[in-house]
């Protein structure tokens, strides 16, 4: 797609980087969430994770 | 006949509008090209929500084509940014809420339809106690089968300079100075140590993104899809790094130099009162300069008369420490820079003139100079005449502080110096000044043997 105002170099690769780190950690986050479920499961504490990132 | 604008030296990067000056005023314009999305922006309530977090700063639309050009589609007039700073002069934790906030924008833009299409800590400024995104024509609408366009500039304008720094354990503001527009990815990944290959984020963000940046264009945007999804992992991986990353727990050379300091008898006291007792009966004087602000006791006492203050220092630390307490306490009148008096941050960019100069940008009611004169003639073998004449450019009034030779501090620095300044006397300090000011009162502050000066420019 021509973008009209692009007006800022992406870089080249960036965009490659963008789809192989996104996938990498759409993983790592998948498995991050199962963690703490089953930690959230064991050990109910009233205390929430601190960082709960979109799976 | 439409009276002439002046373009603003930095505005000219982006076709979507511009910055100029008109009678005085600061505006921005925005241009036909960029009508829908901006409509958007407006229309969506993007701009109305990032407005009322305290995220963007607000706008007035004047209806009006202040510079007769063709393009124009609406003229904005912002609220004034009561003095522009540059990211080489913001210390650690100034960079990292910047960056945090660049990402909270991303975050909530998305929610309306729209993205980023820039990342750079130059819409980024100091406003009312705090750090806001200032370049409202930065939001277009989102297209959710692309990735993020900014990403390699977030990458190399705030990650970079954050990482080498958390990595290295070193303040390394300069270096932002020697690439304004991001420190390269390949200049980052050969400076990073290997273990921070260990870091799966840093991996991602820093070291493969150089290493696939090194290969040829492989049009991919084309090939793979992104979505809203994979870009939320990616802005919340970069929060995550970024929440991680933090200055080395270690004392700076000035850190405590109050609490010694203050242990001096009356000298901080007596000091302070002084100030307060000038700087009151001068009722003109609206902001204000703290050059050598260490921890800012000082720069507080005039915050809290209202006198807006650019509070700065040349430890990294101490002005982290600043900008710490004006986060907790919500000091608006108090801004922290990162600023080396015997070497301010330069004019940079096309021309010299994109970004001005530190003194160029400095000019206010009242320079405040404690303890520092020292440093300057004694540390840095600055003469008394360079001196007066940093501080005629910057102020209108001037309190200063001179130290006695005889003082304690001056004979530790001269325990590993040979003294070569014999100039350096409080008679040629003051003939030295008496070109550029006027002295209007002179104590003795307390039993230190110092002096503090109240001069005003001469006319």
């Amino acid at each position: 797609m021509m973008r009209y105002l692009l007006y800022i170099d992406p870089g080249s690769g960036s965009y490659l980087v963008q789809v192989i780190a996104a996938a990498v950690l759409g993983i790592a986050f998948f498995f991050k969430n199962i963690k703490l479920y089953i930690k959230s499961f064991f050990f109910r504490s009233p205390k929430k994770p601190k960082d709960n990132p979109p799976a | 006949m439409l009276q002439s604008y002046h373009h603003h030296p930095s505005s000219y990067r982006d076709p979507s509008g511009f910055i100029f000056e008109k009678g005085g005023v600061l505006y921005r314009q925005v241009n036909k090209i960029f009508k829908e999305d901006f409509d958007h922006f407006i229309n969506s309530g993007c701009y109305e929500a990032l407005v009322k977090k305290g995220f963007l700063i607000p706008h007035e639309t004047t209806g009006e084509n202040l510079t007769g050009t063709a393009e124009y589609y609406k003229t904005l007039k912002p609220e004034t940014v009561s003095f522009i700073s540059y990211a080489c002069e913001w210390s650690f934790d100034m960079l990292k809420d910047a960056a945090l906030l660049t990402l909270q924008l991303l975050k909530e833009a998305v929610g309306f339809g729209l993205i980023l299409k820039d990342a750079t800590p130059y819409n980024i400024q100091w406003h009312r106690g705090k750090l806001i995104f200032i370049d409202s024509l930065s939001f277009e609408k989102y297209n959710e089968q692309e990735p993020w366009i900014a990403y390699r500039q977030f990458c190399e304008s705030f990650l970079s300079p954050l990482l080498l720094m958390h990595y290295s354990k070193q303040p390394l503001q300069q270096m932002q100075l020697a690439y304004p527009e991001g420190i390269p990815l390949a200049v980052t990944k050969s400076l990073l140590p290997r273990r921070s290959r260990f870091s799966l984020h840093t991996y991602l963000h820093i070291h493969l993104h150089a290493r696939v940046s090194t290969k040829s264009n492989t049009n991919s945007s084309q090939q793979n899809k992104f979505s809203k999804q994979k870009l939320l992992n990616l802005v919340s991986s970069l929060e995550t790094l970024i929440n991680k990353l933090k200055l080395p727990a270690q004392k700076s050379t000035w850190s405590e130099y109050y609490d010694e300091a203050s242990q001096r008898n009356d000298y901080l006291e007596q000091k302070k009162q002084l100030i307060q007792q000038w700087t009151g009966s001068l009722t003109t004087i609206k902001t204000a300069a703290d050059l050598g602000a260490n921890d800012g006791v000082f720069s507080k006492l005039l915050a809290e008369q209202n006198i807006f203050t650019v509070a700065t220092d040349f430890d990294p630390l101490c002005i982290n420490n600043l900008y710490a307490e004006i986060k907790k306490n919500n000091l608006q009148y108090l801004q922290p820079l990162v600023i080396d008096l015997s070497n301010p941050s330069p004019a940079i960019g096309v021309n010299n003139t994109e970004r001005l100069s530190f003194i160029s940008r400095t000019k206010v009611d009242l320079a405040m100079a404690l303890a520092v004169i020292h440093h300057l003639a004694i540390g840095k073998n600055i003469p008394l005449e360079k001196i007066a004449s940093l501080f005629n450019q910057v102020g209108g009034y001037l309190i200063i502080e001179f130290i006695p030779k005889d003082d304690e501090k001056i004979q530790f620095m001269l325990k590993s110096k040979e003294d070569i300044y014999t100039h350096y006397t409080e008679e040629n300090f003051e003939s030295a000044f008496a070109k550029h000011f006027t002295i209007q009162n002179k104590q003795k502050v307390g039993s230190s043997g110092r002096t503090l000066y109240l001069m005003k420019r001469n006319a």
